[in-house]
């Protein structure tokens, strides 16, 4: 009997302390750890550039729009509003209405009180990009664009104090949900710029509570908040508990992709975000960042570094060291393209006049792009046929570069001799057609292996057409400089889309945006004429007939040597779940799950 | 010895206005543009002129260098247009009785508080470089006295051979292979990290930065250690103390490391500023957020505030430290006088 009671009460116990331990993994906080590649700068969504400090705003702070998670190519979906906006007014007007109830994280800046989001947030946030005192990196997008509101910035500029209240005619609030947009002129790319994850809307109170040091208070109306920030150390987001939640949609997913299937498998119909807090780790340097990864300390690795590719991927394939481990490789081709720039107002390389035009081709036909791609970038990219990336609104699959671009020296060596660069002095090395010998310089940007190969390759694949250049590696300031103000013969470069339409790449040949984004500083009636034409027409098969013709120009002319769309390889581990990464969205701590079993089992 | 301490004191404000202007000079002459570096992607010359404005650099040079004396004066707390109290606030302020600060220079970059970034950064640094600097200068005193006891020997030629091959191979290579075999082929520690906590970072992510650095300082600081204790052992007075049959214990350990000490604490002195800018190989590498790693960012993004704060800096401690070493001198050898 006694005998009895004891086993009865040990069942009773084991059974107690089963549920427990179940209980208590149930209630296990799940944690993600990854490194950046470079610091960031802080978390004033209207003060920032650099995608580190975007990729946190995007965590903590929402757009009007957004992205759908799984959708190729991308498709804009609501975020803050209630829908979509049509363009009204032929793309000229924009009624955005704002999802009611939708509450900031707490801050004492709301004096314990729940803040809700309205319209009016989203205008402060506007006024704020154009405010002086904010150094807007992303003013440009605001600028020449609504109604009334360059003359009240000038205005503002002129008063030395920036007005936030003011009616501006273009920003006109409805009511406490609704505002609306009026353009100087149709846009119907407008509606990107409001799912960038910095164009979001920032509670006025917050701002001016924390007027000095507004990098270091995001308040946001995202899922998570800013829980501790080590500057360029160490950023840690935890789940905001007061955020409303979302859920992962799967109606654009595409059947066949393992990885939307994964994704779908590990979150659909569950109330998102699933992980309670990211820890992030700024790591410059690429071999602490990978190996990192690979000792297990982080549970994946995003953008895998070029000279550690050879240790993780074989002709595609995981290595078997990582096959093992389980980890998974999400390869992602970047809306971005590399390109070295010609300075179209440099008296060697530059002009418009058919002998300078030839004198480009040849140095592009003399490039060997195949090596690039080999060598430099380790078979990690493919040719750009375009600017165009694939996957941008308006990028064509069909469009081929083909003849002006094919590494064809002894087609080279043709131009050259036809133009009358020939080696006249017998030194080897061509001359101009008045006899004075070319020396060609190629700035690059300092630090960095794949740009200090590049340029050896430009000196290696110019030699054997007979012509000299001198490479000269840069800091970043300076590059960026030069480069802006001309002062360079040839120079590396690369753009990342800011949105997923074409005209976000062409508007780097667009002649008004020279001392701009226009680095190779070409000014072409035509092209600009396309351009601007371009800017007044939704995306439809004409408007895609410009863009062709756009990307044509381009190629005759040869302001630039269209280089590559790198490809990135992110690597993760097999107790991560759900991972996708967006090809326009940074981070993807919001669509994640971890088994947090197999993530201690895991770790070494 | 104070009227000495005083005068070298005074000596100190030439020095600091030459790097100032050295720093100020080299910056606006050589450096990148921040306005166009903070701009962005996509920016125009207005915005470019307002960036230029608001941070002060479309003023003239004159004015500029004002501005910077004026900081360096205020030791980086307080920005010379906060003082002057442009728009008023200051004064509205005292008038309703509340202390009326000043605003600390900030980061470009960042906007943080310039005197912030040092004071924060300066913990990690003097936690990876005071620990190298002491067990550099008594494992290579140690080793530079053994090796000087048995000059001419094999071991001494051997090990004279190490110290060249090691000195010849770049710090960046050590970094590299020990991170890769020690810290991740052979997990003796972690390849990277940093938490806050002094302990937990002296004892788990410290030790192998710091073995790093003692192994590639400690070949040239053997070598020179060595020469100094040769040099002593040459001299008659050592002959003598032989002669007098005082033990080679005694010769050694009491009579010529007294006097090697005085190179070697000139040595130190020297060294002793650099670990307070730390490696930025070192943290760039091993994710330590210390001063010299901020400094490299601040290079980088032509964030002159920081870059300005962080060589006066430097410049004070090392005029501040090689005063303190002259006034050792006297303490170590009882013959310094102070002229």
């Amino acid at each position: 009997m006694a005998v009895t009671v004891f086993l009865r009460a040990m069942a009773a116990l084991l059974c107690t302390l089963l549920l427990a331990a179940q209980a208590a993994g149930a209630n296990e906080r799940k944690t993600v750890r990854l490194a950046f590649r470079a610091a960031e700068t802080g978390f004033d969504p209207q003060q920032i550039y650099d995608r580190y400090s975007v990729g946190i705003c995007e965590n903590i702070f929402e757009s009007p729009l957004t992205y759908d998670w799984l959708a190729r190519p991308v498709r804009l979906v609501p975020l803050l509003l209630e829908r979509v906006p049509e363009p009204e007014e032929g793309g000229a007007r924009y009624t955005l209405r704002f999802k009611r109830g939708i509450h900031y994280a707490d801050d004492p800046a709301f004096n314990g009180k729940r803040r809700e989001l309205t319209a009016r947030d989203f205008e402060y946030a506007i006024r704020r990009f154009r405010d002086p005192v904010n150094r807007s990196p992303y003013e440009w997008l605001f600028e020449n664009k609504i109604i009334g509101l360059d003359e009240h910035t000038d205005k503002s500029k002129k008063a030395g104090r920036f007005d936030y209240d003011t009616p501006i005619e273009g920003l006109k609030l409805l009511d406490a949900y609704t505002l609306q947009i009026r353009l100087k002129s149709p846009d119907y790319n407008f509606l990107y710029f409001l799912a960038m994850p910095n164009v979001v809307p920032v509670a006025r109170e917050v701002i001016e509570k924390y007027r000095d040091d507004t990098q270091a208070h995001p308040v946001g109306t995202g899922p998570y908040v800013l829980k501790e920030w080590v500057r360029r150390s160490k950023i840690v987001l935890e789940k905001n508990p007061g955020y409303r939640g979302h859920t992962l949609s799967t109606e654009f997913a595409d059947a066949k992709d393992p990885w939307d299937q994964g994704a779908i498998k590990a979150l659909a119909g569950k109330t998102l975000p699933l992980i309670d807090r990211v820890e992030i780790y700024p790591i410059e340097q690429e071999q602490p960042r990978y190996l990192a990864f690979v000792n297990g300390e982080h549970d994946y690795l995003e953008e895998t570094p070029f000279e550690f590719i050879d240790q993780v991927l074989q002709d595609g394939k995981l290595m078997p060291a990582f096959a093992r481990r389980g980890v998974s490789a999400f390869r992602e081709e970047q809306m971005e393209f590399t390109y070295d720039v010609f300075n179209m107002d440099d008296k060697v390389v530059g002009g418009y006049t058919p002998e300078k035009i030839a004198f480009r081709r040849a140095l592009i036909l003399a490039h060997d792009r195949a090596q690039e791609i080999d060598i430099v970038r380790k078979k990690q990219a493919i040719p750009a046929q375009s600017p165009l990336p694939p996957g941008v609104v308006g990028y064509d699959p069909n469009f081929r570069s083909g003849a002006f671009l094919d590494h064809h020296p002894a087609r080279a060596k043709a131009l050259l001799d036809m133009i009358g660069y020939i080696d006249r002095d017998g030194d080897g090395f061509r001359d101009l057609p008045d006899g004075r010998p070319i020396r060609l310089e190629y700035k690059y940007l300092a630090l960095e292996q794949e740009k200090r190969q590049q340029a050896e390759l430009w000196v290696k694949n110019l030699a054997e057409v007979g012509l000299r250049v001198d490479t000269v590696a840069v800091q970043f300031a300076d590059h960026l400089k030069d480069r802006r103000v001309g002062k360079f013969q040839i120079a590396s470069s690369a753009w990342i889309a800011d949105y997923p339409d074409a005209q976000n790449f062409l508007q780097l040949f667009y002649g008004p945006n020279t001392d701009q984004s226009n680095e190779t500083r070409f000014r072409l009636k035509d092209y600009d004429a396309l351009y601007e034409k371009s800017l007044t027409l939704p995306d439809s098969p004409e408007r895609n007939r410009l863009y062709r013709e756009m990307n044509r120009l381009i190629l005759t002319h040869a302001p630039t040597r269209l280089g590559v769309h790198r490809t990135f390889n992110h690597l993760i581990y097999p107790w991560v779940k759900g991972y996708k990464k967006h090809p326009i969205l940074f981070t993807s701590f919001k669509y994640l799950d971890v088994d947090t079993a197999a993530q201690r089992a895991g770790k070494p | 010895m104070l009227a000495y301490v005083i005068r070298r004191l005074w000596q100190m404000i030439p020095t600091l206005a030459g790097v100032m202007l050295l720093i100020f000079f080299l910056f606006n002459w050589v450096g990148g543009d921040p306005a166009l570096v903070l701009s962005g992607k996509i920016t125009n010359k207005e915005q470019i002129e307002n960036i230029r404005k608001q941070l002060g650099v479309d003023q003239p040079y004159y004015k500029q260098l004002g501005y910077f004396a004026f900081e360096v004066a205020n030791g980086f707390t307080c920005t010379y247009r906060s003082y002057v109290d442009a728009d008023g606030a200051r004064a509205k302020l005292r008038a309703e009785g509340k202390p009326a600060p000043c605003q600390a220079v900030r980061s470009w970059a960042t906007n943080e508080e310039v005197p912030k970034i040092l004071v924060t950064r300066i913990g990690p640094t003097l936690t990876i470089m005071l620990p190298v600097l002491v067990l550099e200068t008594i494992l290579g005193v140690i080793l530079a006295i053994g090796v000087a006891y048995v000059r001419g020997t094999l071991t001494d030629r051997m090990i004279m051979m190490v110290c060249t091959v090691a000195m010849s191979i770049s710090f960046l290579v050590y970094i590299i292979v020990a991170q890769y075999y020690f810290g991740f082929k052979w997990g003796m520690f972690p390849v990277q990290g940093w938490t806050g906590n002094f302990w937990k970072d002296l004892t788990t992510y410290a030790p192998l930065p710091i073995m790093l650095a003692i192994f590639v300082g400690l070949a040239p600081a053997l070598r020179l250690y060595r020469s100094f204790f040769l040099d002593e052992i040459n001299h008659d007075y050592v002959r003598t103390a032989r002669a007098k049959g005082v033990a080679e214990k005694v010769v050694m350990l009491k009579h010529v490391l007294r006097n090697a000490m005085i190179p070697i604490l000139t040595n130190v002195g020297i060294a002793l500023p650099g670990i307070f800018v730390g490696s930025f190989l070192l943290e760039t590498f091993f994710s330590i957020p210390g001063l010299g790693r901020e400094i490299l960012v601040a290079v980088n993004r032509s964030d002159f505030p920081v870059i300005k704060a962080a060589t006066v800096y430097l410049a004070m401690i090392t005029m501040i430290i090689n005063l303190l070493v002259d006034v050792m001198y006297k303490v170590v050898d009882p013959r310094v006088t102070f002229k």
